[in-house]
Formats: structure tokens, sequence, C-alpha cells
């Protein structure tokens, strides 16, 4: 593995909700690139963790630096997205009045200016953008379709299409999978491995089969009550007798 | 069956109380009245008929510890040429009054003052006689001056304090030296705090007047330290006086006292600010409680809640006319006529007790309708929720004005509630008094319904998660309705409360909605103790604006201002986000 | 730019109605064929549809009610109504340039704010920045910190209180309770005279039609896309890299100016304003018209400010007892049962319908089953 500088570098976060400590001194660092699965038991702080590093929550200690120079904890939901970190949600999130086509002009790579908005044109280059996401995402033919009145795993998708859009350095994508076919999840993770390398990504995910589908011999990250567990390739992490215990052990004892 | 009531309560208290107050002031003046052992008519009557001078001014003097109200009511009659004197043919004179009207030979019948019983002469046939036959018994200065002091002795020693207190007053006020001895020997004896304060005063007040410099500086200086309010005037005399003529220390000693009595006046203002500020935040809470439900906890955007308050207003003053003359309306063109229990005193001041209920449950049935009509349908459309029941307001309020009259109605206050308590010049108002108290209930009863009953479980359970509570086989409709109609309950009482406060019109809900929204919002939406806060703060700095600027509604507006920029601060508590979906 | 979702409304028939309230009605005024009451009250309404327009561009389009709108309409009116009551000069009950109330109130010298209103374009600026900056101000903050919903709705009601409290007070030099009256002249013509009348009107109709162009424009353009996500979604437009703040600021300021347009042409034709136009109700009432006729759209507010205004008239003087009555019951019904309101019923007739013939042939079909079964 080459000695980059970190794309994302997380050192002795801390937040609690009234009480609950969510996270507890985690250290995370992901590099330019990376397709990172993090995997972990409900409660594990998963989506606490991306809700830091999207601004939606501030931490109440710790740092959080993307490329080096930008401290996140300073910014605020747009700013951040801006600095180009997209997120997926956990229940699909797409403007459901809107229709499929401009739930994708309105996440385009561009300003995000009021000016911009009125006046802007949109250009042949992203017409042809929004194309082959459309086609990407296998939803040319609801274009113009209201994104409400989509299929719950279309809607997953849109909303990855709408991470394609922005053209995001950062991709985080919460349970991807949740709610979908064996098939959809497979082309999902087929996607997610497409675009490996060009975008760096962090999948959060459930489904173990899933895991192992994309992650293929990439780092793994274990998150158990708010901090790293363990940290390999999916086998090692898999039979490390901690994460059975916390994560897979319950398993056993159920049966 | 009677009711025993809190003003009867109180009555019996006070009366207790002054009983011990004025129990060993009694005693003196009952000595003096045995060893009298005439009855003050009978002097009066020897007075009037006394040629000499001396002796009678003597008699009128020796007055000064008979019954106060006899002798003033006498005094009153000679002043005013209503007493004459008969002369018999031996040369006897008595003084009678002229009874009844004049018959045709414009003769009168005659009563004796000594006695009150006819004049009669030695035959006892009654004695009839024009106002020529008789000589009025006139009054000099000189008299009138010994009456003077009399009735202002008598009123010195009068059992009733409130009258004792004026008469020390005034009598300070006349700073009259030859006075002071009496002062002097009434204050060895007052028992009264509170006279005893206005005894201390009126000396020293009356010692202003001293000859002696020495004297004056002493007074002026027990005055500053008094904080008397009422010689302010008077020291302020006295230092120009003292400025004239030279006496530096003395006008020093005046500056230092005006101070004094200055830091006083504030501090009995701020005193009285404060107090006004709790029980304005007091009134705004019991206003708010119910929105903090129907608001807070509901997320119901209730516009009619101003409606509810006047619900329980007329009804607080229908229970008033069923208690006195009845109810007479006609809305409508309907004849309503209900005859009432023509009840006065302690049996008429019982209708706020009924009313207090009666407005509770008047304004929870309304509440219960308008949430089983509309409010059940907009649960997940708050801002419409908003719109819908502001047509509902629209309609109440026009109704108010149908069946009560676009006016004002009266609703008068129980004697319990109408009265105040001076505490070191800073005044309590009976009404204010009660609004505190009744808040404090309301804020217990709150607290303990929506945490130590069943239904508070419920309301809870309910107002986390609708659809939760429903999937555990909550009857989520059900507390929703007793929610709501509890909510609107409060609002009810809120109006029994405001229409002693205030008029009771159609628009009398207006007045409060935006205030009780704003403590809503500023308490932290769903938040009751936030709420208790926030109206007892809005209340106070509302007041103390009032106080500083002079002037109610630059203080509302800066008030208003205020929110905004605290929202700016702290809006986190309104806006607590969940994770994992947007929304 | 072309939106996919493009309106399918008519732009002919929206033109026609265009030329017949600019053109149409003041011709057949000038002919008499219109009485200049009608007319007048016309330019009324179309005044209330400026603001119902103002009123829908936030709340139909970007989800922000504001209980305020009518403040803004207000101040445009009071910012013209300053630069009229200079206007009429030594005409005034008391004879003196001040205006009456300032003589009635002991005023010796026109207060300092007051003499740039000798200017009409000046008084015209005014009548745009006043509202959009006070827009502005309250805006920032309240975006700033977050207020959403209706915690701003209640706010801005809050807004509304404490300015028309303001407006109240006579050491505020606005006339106090009475406010502005007894116009005379508006740019040198007579106030009261047909001619006038007639320009007032054909002013209001125009500047409603550039007004409805203009939000038609906006709606349109990739802005009006933001707009509506931000009403439906606006934690996600946050996470679209949009500031959802600057775009509601931009939207309440716009919407603030266009209130005050209305009011700046309402003033002159009824000829009186006071602080009772800015009280809460009003903006209520607004927001009535817009429910009513239908919000998100754009001719849905006009439409709602004619007919119930239309109403309004009528009942007041068929049922003056009654028409609180029937116009708070009348929005109860609207809300509850016509969320899109008079030009949604078409489509909800449409639905109702098809959703009978629907469950027709549903159950036509049932018993098509049930029989074949039994013949089985």
């Amino acid at each position: 593995m080459s000695m980059q500088p970190y794309l994302l570098a997380a050192e002795g976060l801390n937040k609690s909700f009234s009480g609950f400590q969510a996270i507890r001194d985690l250290n995370f660092a992901l590099q330019k690139g990376e397709l990172r699965t993090v995997i972990g038991p409900n409660g594990a702080g998963k989506t606490t963790f991306l809700d830091l590093i999207t601004g939606r929550t501030k931490p109440d200690s710790g740092t959080l630096h993307f490329e080096q120079t930008h401290d996140l904890l300073k910014m605020n939901e747009y700013q951040i997205y801006r600095l180009g970190i997209g997120r997926k949600f956990q229940t699909p999130t797409v403007y459901t009045d809107h229709s499929v086509k401009e739930n994708l002009l309105l996440s385009l790579a561009g300003s995000r200016g009021i000016w911009h908005s009125l006046f802007g044109k949109v250009t042949k280059e992203q017409e042809d953008r929004m194309e082959e996401i459309l086609h990407t995402i296998k939803l040319t033919e609801r274009a113009y379709s209201k994104a409400g009145s989509l299929a719950h795993g279309q809607k997953q998708w849109l909303e990855i299409g709408m991470l394609l859009a922005q053209d995001a350095k950062l991709l985080l994508v919460d349970e991807p999978a949740a709610g979908m076919t064996d098939e959809e999840t497979h082309r999902t993770g087929e996607l997610l491995l497409s675009l490996a390398g060009k975008h760096t990504i962090v999948v959060i995910e459930h489904d173990m089969t899933f895991v192992r589908q994309i992650s293929q011999g990439r780092i793994v990250t274990v998150l158990h009550q708010g901090k790293v567990l363990c940290e390999g390739a999916v086998d090692k992490v898999q039979n490390d007798e901690r994460v059975i215990e916390v994560y897979l052990g319950r398993k056993k004892k159920a049966a | 069956m009677r009711l025993a009531s809190p003003d009867k309560w109180i009555r019996w208290s006070r009366k207790v109380l002054y009983l011990w107050a004025v129990l060993p002031l009694l005693l003196p003046v009952l000595r003096a009245q045995t060893s009298a052992a005439r009855p003050a008519r009978e002097i009066i009557a020897e007075a009037i008929v006394t040629e000499d001078t001396d002796k009678q001014k003597e008699l009128v003097a020796s007055l000064a510890g008979a019954d106060p109200d006899e002798v003033t009511y006498w005094f009153a009659k000679w002043k005013e040429g209503e007493i004459y004197t008969h002369q018999d043919d031996a040369g006897t004179s008595t003084a009678v009054t002229l009874e009844g009207g004049p018959d045709a030979e414009e003769k009168y019948a005659l009563a004796t003052v000594a006695a009150g019983k006819p004049l009669s002469a030695a035959d006892g046939v009654a004695i009839r006689a024009t106002k020529d036959d008789l000589y009025l018994a006139d009054t000099d200065s000189g008299l009138r001056k010994v009456m003077k002091g009399v009735t202002d002795r008598l009123a010195l020693s009068s059992a009733d304090v409130a009258k004792r207190l004026r008469a020390v007053e005034d009598t300070g006020f006349e700073q009259d030296p030859a006075k002071l001895p009496l002062l002097e020997d009434l204050l060895k004896s007052e028992q009264n705090g509170k006279v005893k304060a206005a005894l201390t005063q009126a000396i020293a007040i009356t010692k202003l007047r001293s000859e002696d410099l020495a004297v004056r500086k002493a007074a002026v200086e027990e005055l500053g330290k008094m904080g008397s309010i009422a010689s302010q005037d008077t020291i302020k005399t006295v230092k120009s006086e003292a400025e004239a003529a030279g006496q530096t220390e003395l006008a020093d000693s005046c500056n230092r006292a005006l101070s004094e009595i200055a830091a006083h006046i504030s501090r009995v203002n701020t005193a009285g600010t404060l107090f006004r500020g709790i029980s304005l935040g007091s009134i705004l809470l019991v206003v708010a409680m119910g929105l903090a439900i129907t608001f807070g906890l509901m997320g119901v955007i209730n516009m009619a809640h101003g409606e509810l308050i006047a619900v329980g207003a007329y009804t607080t003053y229908l229970v008033q006319n069923l208690f006195s003359t009845g109810i007479h309306m006609s809305p409508f063109g309907l004849k309503i006529d209900i005859p009432g229990m023509n009840l006065s005193g302690t049996g008429w001041d019982c209708y706020f007790l009924v009313a207090i209920p009666a407005s509770f449950l008047a304004a929870a049935g309304v509440g219960l309708l308008l949430e089983r009509g509309i409010i059940r349908f907009l649960y997940k459309r708050p801002l419409e929720s908003l719109l819908a029941t502001w047509g509902v307001s629209m309609v109440m309020q026009q109704l108010f004005r149908m069946i009560f009259g676009a006016n004002n109605v009266q609703v008068g206050s129980p004697s319990f509630l109408s009265g105040n308590w001076t505490v070191n010049d800073v005044i309590f108002g009976w009404n204010r008094v009660f609004v505190i108290a009744f808040a404090g209930l309301i804020i217990f009863l709150t607290w303990a319904v929506l945490t130590k009953t069943p239904l508070g479980l419920l309301i809870r359970a309910v107002m986390q998660n609708r659809s939760m509570a429903a999937c555990m086989g909550v009857r989520t409709q059900r507390v929703n309705m007793m929610t709501f109609a509890f909510g609107s309950g409060l609002a009810g009482l809120a109006g029994a409360f405001l229409s002693q406060l205030g008029n009771v019109g159609p628009n009398l809900g207006q007045n409060y909605i935006v205030d009780s929204f704003m403590t809503v919002v500023v308490g932290g939406v769903g938040n009751i103790m936030g709420t208790v806060i926030s109206a007892i703060g809005i209340g106070m700095s509302d007041q103390s604006l009032q106080q500083t600027l002079g002037d109610p509604v630059t203080g509302k507006i800066l008030v208003l201002g205020a929110i905004i920029l605290f929202l700016q601060w702290k809006p986190s508590g309104l806006f607590a986000t969940r994770s994992r979906s947007l929304d | 730019m072309n939106t996919p979702l493009a309106g399918k409304t008519p732009t002919i028939l929206l033109a026609a109605l265009a030329l017949f309230l600019v053109v149409v009605m003041p011709a057949l005024n000038a002919s008499g064929a219109i009485s200049d009451f009608t007319l007048n009250t016309w330019g009324k309404y179309l005044c209330y549809a400026i603001l119902a327009i103002a009123v829908d561009f936030l709340w139909g389009y970007t989800g922000l009610l504001c209980l305020g709108q009518a403040l803004f309409f207000s101040l445009g009116g009071y910012m013209l109504g300053m630069h009229l009551m200079l206007m009429i000069g030594k005409l005034g009950q008391y004879k003196s340039d001040l205006p009456d109330f300032m003589v009635f109130l002991g005023y010796k010298d026109l207060p300092g704010f007051w003499k740039p209103f000798y200017s009409f374009p000046f008084a015209s600026a005014m009548v745009l920045l006043v509202p959009g900056l006070l827009a502005g101000i309250f805006g920032y903050l309240a975006f700033r910190s977050r207020i959403k919903g209706v915690y701003f709705s209640i706010l801005t009601q809050a807004l509304t209180y404490g300015a028309a409290l303001m407006f109240f007070r006579n050491e505020f030099k606005m006339g106090g309770n009475n406010g502005f009256t007894d116009f005379r002249f508006i740019l040198g013509a007579d106030i009261r005279a047909e001619d006038t009348k007639r320009m007032l009107y054909i002013a209001s109709a125009v500047a409603l039609v550039l007004i409805f162009m203009g939000c038609r424009w906006l709606t349109k353009s990739r802005f009006g896309l933001i707009q509506r996500a931000i009403r439906d979604s606006e934690n996600r437009v946050l996470f679209s890299g949009y500031s959802a703040a600057n775009f509601k600021l931009f939207i309440f300021v716009i919407s603030g100016v266009i209130a005050a347009i209305g009011g700046a042409l309402y003033v002159p034709q009824v000829g009186i304003i006071n602080p009772s136009e800015m009280w809460m109700d009003k903006s209520l009432e607004a927001v009535v018209w817009v429910a009513v006729g239908g919000r998100g759209t754009l001719y849905g507010p006009i439409l709602g400010a004619i007919v119930v205004n239309y109403l309004k008239s009528w009942a007041t003087t068929e049922f003056p007892d009654y028409w609180l009555i029937i116009m708070g019951a009348s929005f109860v019904v609207v809300v509850l049962f016509m969320p899109k309101g008079l030009v949604g019923l078409p489509g909800q007739i449409r639905e109702l319908m098809a959703g009978r013939q629907r469950r027709r042939i549903a159950a036509a079909e049932d018993e098509l089953l049930t029989s074949a079964a039994k013949t089985k």
C-alpha cells in the first residue's frame, strides 16, 4: 500500500447523546481511492459517524480533517458537501415531488449559488452526463416520472445516481442494500466496485454476503460501542474472536 | 348546604387579628367611658345650653374618650345648624332637634338631644314650636377648634385600624406641635405595628416644625432612616428653608434623608415590579400551559386557543349571573331565561368557586368537539391545522358577539379577590397573589397528570411516537382527544382568571395568543418546565422594561425583539433532529 | 431553461386574461359599460391578488408560511402614503404644510426622515427598499438559526404584532391610530378624478401581470426546483450542497417586495392606510385567499383573492352578522376537503370519478370471477 496522505482522518472523536456514548474515542483514517466497508452491530455508532463527517452533528471532542487542510468540524452541511463529500442516507432520501431527472439536475456538480440557479444554462456535457447516469442506474425510462413513484430499490439507485452526478471525491454510502432483492443487491455491489478507484468510498453494511462481494480483500472496519474494534480483510475479521463475540457470536448463542 | 368558603375564612381570620390588635387599645377607652358614665349625647346637650364658653369647651373636650360615632354624628348636626335650644317658661334651656315636617302652622315636633324623647311641658303635653320660637345652637371658631380636636383624638383611638392609620397620618401632616404629647402618648399604648410606624413618622414630621434646630435635624434623619415616602415634600420644604437660613448642616441632613427616601422608593418600585412581573408571568403561564399541551406536546397549532380562553371567561360570566339575577339572553331569536339565585355577599362570592371547574369543563368540551371535528384530520399537517383553527376562531368570535353582544360584559370580583396587602409600602393585590398561587397549582396539576397518572404515561407515549403507540395497542384516538381536551380546559381556567383582571369581550383571547405562543416557543416546545421559566422570564422583562421606559408598548416591542434574538442564541432546544433518515 | 415538468396551463388563455384585465376592463369603464365603483373595486382585488402571489411564492412554493405578509403590504402602502401626505400641501384641515396629524399632535417642523418623501422617485424606491430591508434582516436572523415550519409562522406573527403596536403609537410619527388619509394628488393628478383612478387600476393590472410573469419565470427555472426542494425536504437540500438559508432569504425578500408593491398600489386607490391593515388577521386573510384559490400554483392565489373578496363584499352587505361565520366555516371546509383549493377541484373530482370507476370495474371483475367459479 502506498503511503499517500490520508483523504479523511478522524482522531479521538467523542459524541454522546444525553448520556449515551455513541462515539467513543474513535480513530479512523482513509486513503484516497479506497473502498472501505464498515460493519458493526446495531448501535455501534456507524450512522452517527457519518453524521459527524457530513456535519449533521458536531462531536463533543476530537478532530476530523479532509485532505489534511479542511477542518470539517468548522464547516456546515453544505460547505462539507461542496468539498466533495457526498452521502447516501440509509432510508432513501430523494426529492419525491421532482422528476428523476430533476433530482439528478439538482445534484450535478457546479455552482450552488442563487445567481447560477436563475441564469445558469444546462450544458450539453451536463445533459450527456445525466443521460449516462440514468443509464448506469437503469432509470432512463423513468427519467420524467416523479421520484416518489419509484420502487424502494430504484430510489436507492437514484440516490446513488445523485452521488455520481455530484462527482464527489468521497462517497459515504449508508446501507445501500437495505430493502433490495438479491439481484438488485448484487447489481448495487457491482456498481460500487466499478466506482472504486475513481472515487473513495465508505460503505456501511449489515448484509455479509454483500460485504464479501464488495470488499474482495479490501479493508473492513468493525465498529463496536463507538470505537474501532478491529480492521482487516473480511476473512480475518470474520475469524477474529472479539468480532465473533460482539457481532457474529450472538447468532451462535441464539442457535 | 353551606360551603366553607375561603373568603369567609379570610374574613374570620382577619377579625381575629383585629381583635388581638385592638383589645389592649380598647381598655383605656372603655375605662374613660365608664368614668364619664354618661352617654355622649347628654354631655353634648349640656354643652349646647351652657352659656359659659369656657365651661362649654371643657364639656366638649371631655368627650375625647366617648363613642366616636355618636360624637361625630352630633358634632355634625351642631355645626350644620340642625340643633336648637328651647326655653321653657321657667327659663330652662333644652337642646332639641326638629322632628318630621312642619304642620299647617309651621310648627314642628321637638325631640331632646339628651335622650331623643319628645320634649314635653310640665303637664306632659308634647311641645310644638315654630323655628322662630327656638334659638339656633350656633358654634364659634374657638368651639369648632375644640370639636375638631376631639374628633381627631377620637379618630386616633378608633377601633378600626385603617381609620386610625389615616387619622395618624393626617395628624402628622398638620405638623401641630401641640399634638406631640398626644401622639407620643398614643405611641406608648399602640400595639399595631403599622400604626406604630405611622405614629413614629407622624411624630417626626411634626417635629420638623420644631423651633429647636437639633430636634429638627434629628427628625429629618429619622425620617430618612425610615424611608418615609410621605414626608418627602415636607423635608424638601425644610431643606429649602434651611438653605435660605444658611443652616448647612440641616440642609445636608435633608439631602441625605431625601436620597435615602429615594433609594427606598426605588426599592419599593423594584419589589413592586418584581411582584407584577411574577403575576404577569403567572397569567402568561396559565394561558400558555394549555398551549404547552396542545402545541408543545401534540404539535397542534390551535389558533382558536384564544377563543377557548374566552369560553372560560364567558362561562365565569354566566355562572356569576346565575348566582345573582339569572341569565336573560336572546341569541339567534331564542329567548333564554334562567332565573338566578339572587345571592349577595358571601353567597355571591362563592360563584367564583363554581366558575373555576365550570370554565374548565366548558372549554374542555369545546376543545373536544374541535378535536373530533377538525383537528384529528390534520395531525400530519400542522400548518393546515393552524389555518383551519383560525377559521374556527373567526366563527367563535362572531358567535360570542351574537350571543353576548359586541361589548365587554361585566364580571365582578368576589370580595376575597378585590383587596390588597401593603407590606413596607409595596402593594400586593389579592387577585394577583391569587393568580400566582393558582399558576403554581396548575403547574403542579399538569405535572402530576403527566407524570403520575396512567393517562400521563399514555399521553407521553402517544406524543413521542403516534404510530408506535398505536402498534402497542394504545388507543391513540382517545388519548389525543383527552390530551386536547385537557389543554383546552386549561385555557378555560385561564379565561376564568382573566375575567378577574380585565375586560371580558369577544376579542379577549386575541390579546394573549401571540404572547402565549412566544412563551411556549421560548420555553422549548414540549417542555413544561421550560414553559414555566419562559413565562416568568417574559413577564418579568415585560414589567421591568415597562418600568424603566415608562411605556408599555415600547416595552412589549422590545420583548418581542429580544425573543427573536434569544432564538438566535438558543434555537437548538427546539429543533432536535433524529438521525438515520432525514426530517 | 426548459423544465421537463413544464406547466400545462395554456399560455394563450393566460395572455387573453391579462389583456382583458389590462386593456378591456379600463376601456369598458371609459365607455361607461363598467361603473367607476366596479373598476375601483377590481383595482383593489388586483392589489390583493399581488399580495396573494407574495404569500403563495413563500408558502405554496417554498413551504414558509409567513403570517406577516400584510406587514410588508402595509409598509409599501405607508411609504407611498408618506409621499401622498406631503402632496396634500396646504389643502389639509389645518391649512398647514405639515400633514394634519402632525399639526394635531403639535409638531412644528417636519421630522427629518419625512423630508425626502417629497420626491416621488424616492418614495417609490422606499416602497421597495424598506420592506425588502426588513424582510432581509428578519429573514437573516430567522433562517440563520434554522427556524422553520410553525416556528417561523409564529415568529412572523410576533414580528407583525410588534410592528403594528409600533405604528399605533403617535410617537412613531406615522399617524398613529388613524394612519394616513385625505390624499389629494398623485404625480400632480387629482387622486379622486376618474382618469386617475383608471390609471391606478391599469397600473395595478400591469403590475399583477408583470409579477405573475416574473414569478412564473422564477418558479420554472432551476431556482424553482430548489425552491420546491426546500419545501419538500429542506435537510436534503443541505446535503445537495445548497445553502437553504440563502435561498430562503432571497425568496423571503422577493416576496416581501412583491407584497409591498401591492400595498403601494392599494393605498392610493382606497385612499387610506392605518395600522389595522397590518394586524395579524389581515395576513391570515391573505393566506386564506391562497388556500382557497390553490397554493403551489400562480393563478390559484389570484383566483382566491378575487373570489374570497367578492364573496366577502357580497356577504358583508347581505348577511352582516353571519359573514365571519360563513368565511370561517368555508375556510375550515377548504382546508379539510380541498387541500388543493379551487384550482385543484377539477382534478379532485376527476380522481373521485376515476376511483369510483375503478371500483366499479373491480366489482364487475369480482362478479365475473365468482360467476365463473360457480359455473365451474
